[in-house]
């Protein structure tokens, strides 16, 4: 049995799509890094960094969402997530690279200004220099979008889903994407899929 | 034949690194940042965003330094530097993003002062905030390294190859490691292996005279 360790509400998410993509069952354990349950031993003993998300699968434990997600496309996904070809491997490896880091540090800290933090708080410096940081990977998404659908060819696939876990911060935070029109239309493909919107909805009993 | 595209002073050479542990035939194409060889219309065909490290593998075509390792090691590495079990090979990926998630924002952030300003110009309290926000992570691998000798389990992988590669930034702006001493003699026995000292040996000239136009 597959058990996903972590609140819906956090990087978790990311990992609940994926599954919800390859489509096995699961078990989800919703811990809250905040109230201690991430420093219990049975989580610490997986991440004794005491950071969600974590996956347990037989004898496999991780933790690191993106990494989670390759391993899910590469064991539960073969020919869909995970492409049959050698050529599709290595952009999905690349693309999964490159939403760490060029995609998601801007993208995280407009998270941070204007989810978690107060509009007191918020800094219009720090702001700003998020946008302009995330320019040249939306430039680079927006140039290999003018020549196919999506990031590793013409199908949906892992190199998506985790770009995507990184650009929906963008459009969470009402960035503005139209200087990027292919990304504005792939991003919106991408958060119309079904396994999206059932992760949204476990979100959202979540916080009811 | 595989083709790395990058110089001895950028992140190919955590590719160079790979392609030596896998003993791998491979082409190396130096393009010199400081000359805008990445910028050139040739390599902006074969990266778009013009950066450095690439690699050509066939009908691959990856850039991303750590992707390319684990694209790599997962094609040439098998039973090797990639294990042949799955808790172990997700291991090797979970460490390999760590690296790049948790530890390289502030081991790059910390080198970049270090490289690109001169003594006095440092930002001095930011150095002291990335080294603290440095300390857990060193922490998590020690307890790591407390059950097993590298980080994905008893043999040297691409779990440590990848981490070693941006540890070097904290070494290279002498970060002091002795509070950690599982994580220095790991690190020293690591980056020290011969299929890196071969690289390392010939990028020293080169990353020499890159310091002095820096540093003057
Ligand atoms: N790079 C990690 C980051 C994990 C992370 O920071 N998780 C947050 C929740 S989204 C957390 O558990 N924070 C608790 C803490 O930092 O103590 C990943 O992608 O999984
Ligand atoms: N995340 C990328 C970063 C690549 C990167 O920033 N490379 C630098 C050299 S080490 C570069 O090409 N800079 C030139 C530029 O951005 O124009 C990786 O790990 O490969």
């Amino acid at each position: 049995m597959i058990t996903l360790l972590g609140k819906a509400i956090s990087r978790s998410a990311r990992c609940l799509w994926a599954l919800e993509e390859v489509g096995v069952q699961y078990e989800h354990k919703p811990l809250d890094y905040a109230t201690g349950d991430a420093k219990t031993p049975e989580f610490t003993a997986i991440n004794p960094g005491a950071k969600i998300p974590a996956l347990i699968d037989g004898d496999v434990a991780m933790f690191e969402s993106l990494a989670i997600n390759l391993y899910l496309a590469q064991t539960y996904g073969k020919g869909a997530l995970w492409p049959d070809d050698a050529a599709g491997q290595a952009q999905c490896l690349q693309w999964t690279l490159f939403s760490v880091t060029e995609a998601e540090p801007p993208g995280s800290t407009r998270l941070v200004q204007f989810i978690f933090k107060s509009k007191e708080e918020r800094s219009q410096e720090v702001i700003d220099a998020a946008a302009e940081r995330s320019k040249a990977p939306l430039n680079t998404l927006e140039t290999t979008l003018q020549s196919q659908s999506y990031l590793a060819g013409d199908s949906f696939t892992v190199a998506d889903l985790n770009v995507a876990c990184s650009v929906e911060y963008f459009v969470r935070t009402n960035f503005d994407l139209s200087p990027w029109p292919k990304v504005k239309d792939w991003i919106a493909r991408c958060m119309d899929r079904p396994a999206f919107q059932a992760m949204t909805a476990i979100k959202a009993k979540e916080a009811a | 034949m595989i083709k790395i595209y990058g110089s001895f002073v950028s992140r190919a050479t955590r590719n160079l690194w790979m392609l030596e542990e896998l003993g791998l035939e491979y082409e190396h194409v130096s393009l010199d940042w400081a000359k805008q060889e990445n910028r050139s219309a040739a390599y902006l065909k074969i990266n778009p965003a013009g950066k450095v490290p690439t690699l050509e593998d066939g009908d691959a075509t990856l850039s991303e330094s750590l992707g390319i390792n684990l694209y790599l090691v997962q094609k040439y590495g098998q039973g090797g530097l990639w294990p042949d079990d799955d808790a172990g090979r997700a291991l090797c990926v979970q460490w390999s993003f760590w690296a790049a998630a948790e530890l390289e924002p502030l081991a790059y952030g910390r080198i970049r002062e270090f490289l690109f300003k001169k003594e006095p110009d440092r930002d001095q309290a930011l150095i002291a905030n990335m080294a603290e926000r440095t300390g857990p992570l060193l922490d998590l691998m020690t307890l790591a390294l407390d059950e097993h000798a590298y980080l994905s389990g008893e043999t040297f992988t691409v779990a440590d190859l990848n981490a070693a590669c941006v540890m070097e930034y904290l070494d290279r702006s002498d970060f002091d490691l002795s509070g950690w001493p599982k994580v220095a003699a790991w690190y020293t026995n690591t980056y020290g292996r011969p299929a890196n000292q071969k690289i390392q040996d010939q990028r020293a000239p080169i990353a020499a005279d890159m310091m002095k136009r820096l540093q003057g």
